[in-house]
């Protein structure tokens, strides 16, 4: 089917011009949109600035004064925090979900929905409905039924210990179905042949888990470890609505600090960018870990 | 035979061959609570929210009960009056509508250039792009933000819907999805005359309307619960959406909570909806694709 020597033929200039032209408004998109702001960032990350003004070159004032204050290292903190509970919480309940659900019959469909559902609620819609929920009012969902089993109220989303925890948990309630359906996928593609010949074998239910499900999904798991690593240390929403970054900056995260130098009040887009080229140094080292788990995988294959 | 009819395939790792023994029977009755109690966890906070709109204030901030005292709609009439919801939901639809032409539009072109036309030095393209998938949009907020004041495009949608033509994940599901049609077709196209534009308006993507329609419920459910960029960008101005409302009025100073839920209410109903209509094609295309929204 494929025709490699037609490729190569002369007299292709004109249709390299018209395949670029073809991809230009893309590629202009993808440029001001997310290429040239990248690298603005870096360039802004080295000026005094004034509203959408550059000043004057400040070599890397903005992020030592970045790096001086307290609520920096917090939020450094913080932000590894978010990581650890994400991955305590997020990352094996996707793969036991998909599991479950995968051992159904009937209903398998209905459960996959109900599973699904919240991911597609608007992200706001639902940190403001588990603000409700976690409230210290009487109104409180989650104290009424703590109550039930006999356990005292506390306002939660006031007290350092409990916030980020339950930012990730809620978090997770969004996320975790859709991630589920990709386990689920993953799953389903497992040739029965090998359940049935380890079967014929004397393998148990638990031993095909662990040597022929386990195995299959292990480089997916892999890839959406590091994938989830990357997101959760984005996290800025959920504690700008949920909690607004307090107690006491408790669930600040490295984000929610560049928001807040930028629009908080101070505008200071200088050291908002020094913060932005922070993040942007740790994820590219996340993502270097995952290229290279991603060779990997090619390897085996 | 008889019992094929009514017994759905087993297709994980319990077969039909294991039901037999008592302990996998327990254990499939433990599996199927665990589904219950995991739909309940799933469904019970959106139930409860609708529920609570019902309440008035006092009701909503003294009572502990879920259901409410009377299913009266003043409530919700009175919210969505208050709030101008019908302005707000005309604005999200501009924006939804707008994102889904330059969705499938901008990011199918770029697609078909990388996996189709390939021209020469289309790998740079690519690589970028890929680069792109990890690398959030957020974190480049503030120059974006400052882009857009310097070219004068505040106060309206055009970067909003623009913005939807720049998707890395986009791109990759194209690209995905062009390459399984048969070389044979496009070239067939092209000796019959057509140019590349052609050949993709008229062969390439309605042969892709598969993963069109997923793109387009993955573009209009992001352009219509994202919040940040529309609050920059169109701010308290006319053309507010529905989310920006809403992130408006949650972080007024004193709130009515009551008000509240009902907005969150009106909020979540459009996306409730695309999704049971579509519910049957996304989760199926999200089980063969392997993405996630």
């Amino acid at each position: 089917m494929k025709r490699p020597a037609r490729r190569r033929m002369p007299g292709k200039g004109k249709e390299t011009l018209i395949a670029w032209l073809i991809m230009l408004p893309g590629i202009v998109l993808f440029a001001f949109f997310l290429w040239e702001p990248l690298l603005e960032s870096m360039r802004m990350s080295l000026y005094h600035t004034k509203n959408v003004e550059l000043l004057e070159f400040v070599g890397f004032d903005n992020f030592i004064s970045v790096f001086n204050k307290a609520d920096f290292i917090q939020a450094l903190i913080n932000t590894f925090s978010y990581t650890f509970w994400s991955l305590l919480i997020g990352f094996l309940l996707p793969i036991f979900i998909a599991f479950v659900i995968g051992e159904t019959a009937r209903s398998k469909g209905f459960f996959r929905t109900a599973a699904y559902l919240p991911n597609i609620l608007p992200g706001l819609a639902v940190i403001i409905l588990w603000t409700a929920f976690f409230s210290a009012e009487k109104s409180g969902v989650v104290n009424i039924l703590l109550s039930k089993l006999g356990i005292a109220p506390k306002a939660y989303l006031s007290q350092a210990g409990y916030v980020i925890p339950i930012i990730v948990l809620v978090a997770t309630w969004k996320g975790a179905g859709a991630t589920a359906l990709i386990y689920m996928a993953s799953m389903a593609g497992i040739n029965p042949e090998l359940y049935e010949a380890a079967a014929l074998d004397g393998a148990g239910i638990f031993k095909r888990v662990r040597h022929i499900m386990l195995p299959a999904i292990f480089k997916l798991g892999s890839t959406l470890l590091i994938l989830q690593i990357i997101s959760i240390f984005q996290i800025m929403y959920e504690p700008m609505v949920l909690t607004r970054g307090g107690p006491d900056n408790a669930s600040l995260s490295l984000m929610l600090l560049m928001w807040r130098y930028a629009f908080g009040g101070s505008m200071d887009f200088g050291k908002a960018s020094a913060v932005a080229v922070i993040i942007t140094v740790i994820l590219l080292a996340f993502t270097a870990l995952y290229s290279v788990v991603n060779r990997r995988k090619t390897d085996w294959e | 035979m008889a019992k094929e009819k009514n017994t759905l395939p087993r297709t994980g790792v319990i077969r039909e061959y294991d039901i037999h023994t008592p302990g996998v029977k327990a254990g499939l009755v433990v599996i199927y609570a665990i589904c219950i109690v995991m739909v309940i966890v799933s469904l019970f906070p959106i139930l409860w929210v609708l529920l609570a709109g019902f309440k008035d204030l006092k009701e909503y901030m003294s009572s502990t009960a879920i259901l409410p005292q009377s299913f009266d709609f003043t409530g919700y009439v009175k919210t969505w009056t208050q709030l101008d919801i019908v302005k707000n939901y005309l604005n999200s639809l501009y924006v939804a509508a707008g994102s889904v032409v330059c969705a499938l539009v901008f990011n199918g072109l770029l697609a078909y250039g990388l996996s189709i036309l390939k021209p020469k030095g289309h790998k740079i393209i690519h690589k970028l792009v890929m680069f792109s998938l990890l690398m959030p949009a957020t974190i480049s907020i503030v120059p974006l933000f400052m882009n857009i004041q310097r070219l004068g495009l505040g106060g309206f949608f055009t970067p909003l819907w623009l913005q939807c033509g720049a998707s890395a994940v986009y791109v990759v599901l194209f690209m995905q999805f062009f390459e399984s049609i048969p070389y044979s077709i496009i070239e067939a196209s092209r000796i019959d005359g057509c140019s590349p534009l052609q050949t993709f308006f008229r062969i390439v993507l309605p042969l892709s309307k598969p993963i069109c329609v997923v793109i387009a419920i993955f573009a209009i459910n992001a352009a219509w619960s994202d919040f940040l960029l529309p609050y920059l960008v169109l701010g308290n101005g006319p053309w507010q959406t529905v989310m920006v409302r809403l992130f408006v009025f949650s972080t007024q100073q004193t709130i009515n909570y009551d008000a509240l839920m009902r907005s969150v209410v009106f909020s979540m109903i459009p996306p409730i909806i695309l999704f049971v209509v579509f519910q049957k094609k996304l989760t199926q295309n999200i089980v063969t694709a392997g993405i996630k929204g």
